[in-house]
């Protein structure tokens, strides 16, 4: 059970990382496009 | 906005579910939750493959760039999720064969699979004229993607395989327990709004690209 959290811990860690490089992209790709 | 973010925690939600509710298949045990990574990364890979076909098709009937934008974009995205599928599938093989390769039907065709649309992208890369490379791509992208069904679906099946079962078995029934089932479904749901959000963002990217080369 620990370890099943470390990993789950990992796996979200990864997953908003992601996540918020995509969002950091949308919103660059959106101010290029209004220029 | 508020769908991206309804996106971010849907897979989180989904992630949390798989670690701590979803039960564990018992031949599986705890590779079970690869499941909920490797099935979603394989079918967004086909799901892409296949829109880089129909937007070539579109390609070669309209000669609209939009239309090479969309091909060019979910083939490159294909691979990366075929890629994913390859390396999540290899980690599973490790824990359950004890080897990550084995030249398996499965790991031969997806590798074949690779080769194909990492020709796709040499093609693409190897024409300067953006006509001429859109129009070849094209041609190339609509005639890979028979291969496809054949790769991912017939081929694994012709060959004894250490795989498991697909998630259809030959019965066209679900085996699954209903919880892996719910979580199953909610990643594959989860992984296919990721896979338009990153097309959606690459072809923005194109159209920029080509906007500024333009000018």
């Amino acid at each position: 059970m620990q370890g099943n959290v470390v990993v789950l811990i990992v796996a979200l860690l990864v997953w908003a990382l992601l996540f918020l490089y995509l969002l950091r992209l949308e919103r660059r790709v959106k101010e290029l496009e209004k220029r | 906005m508020i769908w991206r973010i309804g996106l971010g925690l849907w897979i989180a939600g989904g992630l949390v579910a798989a670690f701590l509710w979803a039960p564990l298949v018992p031949v599986l045990e705890e590779t079970t939750r690869v499941l909920y990574f490797h099935i979603p990364t394989a079918w967004v890979t086909v799901v892409a493959l296949g829109w880089s076909m129909v937007h070539s098709v579109l390609y070669l009937r309209r000669r609209r760039m939009e239309h090479d934008h969309q091909a060019a974009a979910a083939a490159e995205i294909g691979i990366l999720f075929c890629v994913a599928a390859t390396v999540s599938g290899s980690v599973w093989a490790k824990a359950m064969w004890g080897a990550y390769w084995n030249w398996d039907p499965r790991e031969t065709t997806i590798f074949f699979l690779l080769l194909v649309y990492g020709a796709y992208l040499a093609l693409r890369s190897a024409f300067d004229d953006e006509e001429r490379r859109a129009r070849l791509a094209a041609v190339y992208s609509a005639a890979a993607f028979v291969a496809v069904p054949f790769l991912m679906f017939v081929v694994p099946r012709l060959y004894f395989s250490l795989h498991p079962d697909p998630i259809v078995n030959p019965r066209g029934k679900l085996d699954m327990d209903p919880r892996i089932r719910l979580v199953f479904y909610a990643m594959l749901v989860g992984f296919t709004g990721l896979y338009f959000w990153m097309q959606s963002l690459r072809v923005r990217v194109a159209r920029l690209q080509r906007r500024q080369h333009e000018t």
